[in-house]
């Protein structure tokens, strides 16, 4: 069974501050993981100590039950890992370059036929001839997350995987990662708070090199309630008639032609209360959350916005 | 997938010098070098062939052409394997590469049999083209073929450690483009001005100098004295200039030495060094 272990994990670059202060974690079976944080919180360089690109300054990160720092081979032998930025190299064609990691795996690209052809097909890979030197970065990018696939590793790690790709190009790598979490471990890290929220079930939030949090999509959800709707009326409303709306509405803009994002307690009962309140003013014809649960979860723990009632362990 | 079914380091080792030679194949760099032996050799013995210049023996034809293999053999190290270790932290190589279930040192040795396949390319047109020439004067009764495959041995020697010393400068930077300039200046003429220095005008044998051991690949066809000093007089004051040529015995320890201690040392830098970037 495909397992993660972080154990206490550090990391320091020469005489600076740790990038990763006794990091831990650990996730087993299959499901996806959004590991969450600002640029420098500390998310590829757990990353690159889990697929041994750096040495740990203390602690220690398993794969499947192996020290990578101690077995590097044999630990990285079910994982499919895109890091950073990897570039094949650039003389070879995109066949070559996904069979040379099928090769390195162990075995040739024809033995997984049916899942090269999977991976082109969903991935809408570039022809097999071109040299990948000439690729856009989002073809490259899709030709390196395809051959970490290739002969289908039970761990994923990846590292901003849809990192200045076009919306089409990130639809594809988050259906297919959609459909890979089924029954394989994935851990990635990301900005994009809809992206994880779509692809992740579990999430790590980490800032200044230490894990702030960690728990279900689900169960952050309901520690960090949307406090924002966005409302939409039918016909022009004055800004004045909302934030009148007594003891509900803490705040209230406009935010387009007849649309207000208003800001409430985010509790359930006031969100039904405030949207009665709302129908009084004139026709709605639309009422959504204003951010996402896990957008407020980032913001409150960066410290960008206070937690309501939310604990970290 | 299971760790189980991972192929050896031997079969890593393999598949790591096929598509490493298959890039070095298609790259400028080895289009742009081999043009480079096919003019230089093909100009040289064009010009010895109009000038009826056949150097009074076949060895020695060979000697004068084959002696410039020191230079050559360090410029084509330096393309080669300048940035053979360089480029898994300068670019994005590494993470592509580094993050399989592969051993360091297989890729290393993998990239290093590959940069040596290339680079034996290469050598191996400037050779054909030296003993066309050769023959072209003396025939083929007449070249010596056995000093020549001592020769092409030595070249051979000489090749593997130029090329170990390249891949240990390479794992000193972690720009590609300036692990190159730097290995083709420190080698280059850093090696000429020290050997020029030392040798011909201090008068100390370099023999810690894998240039200076590179002397018999053409020694081995035309014996010369180990030690010759010249002397001559300019404005009033002495000047003594010293020669030195390394016995065959010589040069063939300083090249292993050089082969051995910095592939060694370049493992060691590689299998250690982090992907901070």
């Amino acid at each position: 069974m495909a397992k993660i272990e972080v154990r206490g994990l550090s990391k320091r670059y020469g005489g600076s501050p740790f990038a990763l202060t006794d990091a831990s974690f650990t996730y087993e079976g299959s499901g996806a993981i959004g590991y969450l944080g600002p640029n420098g919180a500390g998310k590829t360089t757990t990353l690159k100590l889990l697929t041994g690109l750096l040495r740990p300054s203390g602690g220690s990160a398993l794969i499947n039950g192996v020290d990578v720092q101690r077995d590097r081979k044999h630990a990285l032998a079910d994982v499919g890992a895109v890091i950073e930025t990897p570039e094949p190299y650039p003389t070879l064609t995109v066949q070559e370059a996904i069979q040379m990691v099928s090769e390195f795996r162990g075995g040739p690209v024809a033995d997984f036929a049916p899942l090269v052809r999977d991976l082109h097909e969903k991935l809408d890979l570039p022809p097999f001839s071109a040299r990948t030197g000439r690729l856009s970065k989002g073809q490259r990018q899709r030709v390196v997350i395809a051959g970490s696939l290739v002969r289908d590793p039970h761990v994923i790690i990846l590292d901003e995987p849809t990192s200045g790709l076009d919306p089409k190009e990130r639809i594809l790598i988050r259906n297919l990662l959609v459909d890979l979490k089924r029954d394989h471990l994935i851990l990635m890290s990301s900005h994009l708070m809809q992206e994880v929220t779509e692809i992740c079930d579990q999430v790590i939030f980490i800032n200044d090199g230490k894990i702030l949090l960690r728990d279900s999509v689900d169960r952050i959800g309901e520690l960090f309630r949307t406090r924002s709707v966005e409302v939409e009326f039918s016909s022009p409303v004055l800004i004045d008639k909302i934030t009148a709306i007594g003891g509900l509405v803490k705040g209230a803009r406009v935010v387009g032609e007849r649309r207000f994002r208003i800001d409430f307690d985010g509790t359930t009962s006031a969100r039904a209360e405030l949207l009665q309140q709302l129908v009084k003013l004139g026709p709605v014809i639309s009422y959504t959350s204003g951010t996402l649960a896990l957008e407020d979860a980032y913001l409150a723990l960066m410290g960008a916005r206070e937690p309501s009632g939310a604990s970290a362990n | 997938m299971s760790s189980a079914e991972l192929p050896t380091d031997v079969q890593h080792w393999w598949t790591a010098t096929r598509y490493q030679l298959r890039f070095y194949l298609r790259t400028w760099r080895f289009l742009g070098l081999l043009l480079f032996f096919l003019i230089v050799g093909g100009a040289a013995t064009g010009v010895e062939i109009y000038l009826n210049a056949n150097g009074g023996s076949a060895a020695a034809f060979l000697a004068s052409g084959l002696g410039n293999l020191g230079i050559f053999g360090i410029i084509i190290a330096a393309f080669i394997g300048g940035d053979a270790i360089a480029m898994d932290f300068g670019s994005g190589t590494g993470y592509y590469m580094l993050v399989l279930p592969v051993r360091r040192p297989a890729i290393l040795l993998g990239r290093f049999a590959a940069a040596f396949a290339t680079g034996l390319c290469l050598v191996g047109v400037y050779y054909v083209i030296s003993i066309f020439g050769a023959v072209y004067f003396w025939g083929f009764a007449g070249l010596p073929w056995l000093a020549l495959g001592e020769s092409f041995l030595l070249a051979v020697l000489y090749g593997a450690a130029v090329l170990s010393t390249a891949f240990f400068f390479s794992s000193l930077f972690r720009s590609p483009a300036v692990s190159i300039v730097l290995t083709i200046l420190i080698l280059f003429l850093g090696f000429l001005i020290v050997d020029g220095v030392v040798g011909a005008d201090l008068g100390y044998e370099p023999w810690f100098s894998v240039l200076y051991a590179g002397g018999v690949i053409g020694l081995v066809l035309v014996g010369q004295p180990h030690y010759l000093a010249s002397t001559s007089h300019v404005g009033g004051r002495v000047i003594t200039t010293h020669v030195w040529n390394p016995y065959i015995w010589e040069g063939t320890v300083i090249m292993l030495a050089y082969f051995v201690v910095f592939l060694l040392l370049s493992g060691v830098i590689y299998q250690f060094k982090e992907s901070k970037g």
